[in-house]
């Protein structure tokens, strides 16, 4: 099977579990289901972080190219971390 | 180099890094995008521990529109890599089809954030109603801006395809332009959720 063929039914599978994933967000959320709201929130995070993860992979091309740019792409998130564990850090900022 | 970004019109970099400038370029300029939304979502979630009340008695927003245009956006991020596929097979009018679509969709994305914004204002809901409503319009403002800026971008790559032999220079130019766009989604995807469903 020529290899277009192949990535055009895989870009289409990917968007099927985007919507999938954004769906099941919404219906977790709004249903509720007698779930405490820290697990629907995490949960539903997770969830957004797996489709941001598919799109960066596969539509973005991540998945097999140079591994620099797999550095770029992280880069921001370790600060984002760093940022974060300052932030939540009651020794430095009271919430 | 990855065959796929071969296939898609570049030459093999002769850079240092072995990544075309271009697209090295791109993906700097998206890692500090990354800091720029960061910094918005940090500060909105720093905001949302500290008021118990959110949004606020003055009015919330419709989880069925947010969800709509969520669906909208993730479907042109699929429009605009079977764009880059369609270049893979040089299937010219199939790019300037994807494309096109791409952009419509990025448009009725834009259209149905105008028809929210128009509600809000008929409700007398402004950016200094509350923190929510800031917080509400400054991130959901600039990302539409981002789109807006997608869309121009979008709409330059169109214009390069319809240059005939001159197109075979500039046809990376679409991968960026993807590179940017599913960049737009990723945020769209995280901000869906913050402001619509908790």
């Amino acid at each position: 099977m020529p290899q277009a063929l192949t990535s055009t039914k895989r870009y289409v599978a990917i968007w099927g579990w985007l919507a999938g994933l954004m769906l099941l967000g919404v219906v977790l959320c709004e249903l509720a289901l007698g779930l405490p709201k820290w697990l629907v929130v995490a949960t539903v995070l997770i969830l957004s972080s797996v489709k941001a993860l598919l799109v960066a992979l596969y539509y973005m091309h991540l998945k097999g190219d140079r591994r620099l740019l797999l550095f770029v792409a992280i880069a921001p998130l370790f600060i984002i971390a760093l940022a974060l564990a300052v932030l939540f850090s009651s020794r430095f900022v009271r919430l | 180099m990855t065959a796929h970004a071969i296939s898609a019109g570049h030459a093999e970099s002769s850079t240092v890094t072995g990544i075309p400038n271009g697209k090295l370029g791109m993906w700097l300029f998206l890692a500090s995008e990354v800091m720029f939304f960061t910094g918005l979502i940090g500060a909105y979630i720093v905001l949302r521990f500290s008021n118990l009340q959110w949004p606020g008695s003055e009015g919330h927003l419709v989880v069925w529109i947010g969800t709509a245009n969520t669906l909208i956006l993730i479907c042109s991020s699929t429009t605009i890599v079977l764009a880059l596929a369609a270049l893979e097979r040089r299937d010219l009018p199939a790019i300037r089809m994807w494309l096109l679509l791409t952009i419509a969709l990025g448009s009725l994305f834009l259209g149905v954030k105008g028809y929210e914004y128009a509600q809000k204002f008929s409700h007398h809901i402004v950016p200094s109603t509350n923190v929510f409503w800031s917080c509400y319009f400054t991130l959901t403002g600039f990302h539409a801006l981002h789109v807006l800026g997608g869309i121009v971008f979008n709409l330059f790559v169109l214009r390069q395809t319809f240059r005939g032999a001159g197109w075979g220079g500039q046809q990376h130019r679409l991968e960026l332009a993807g590179l940017y766009w599913h960049f737009v989604d990723i945020v769209w995807i995280f901000l869906f959720p913050l402001l619509y469903l908790f």
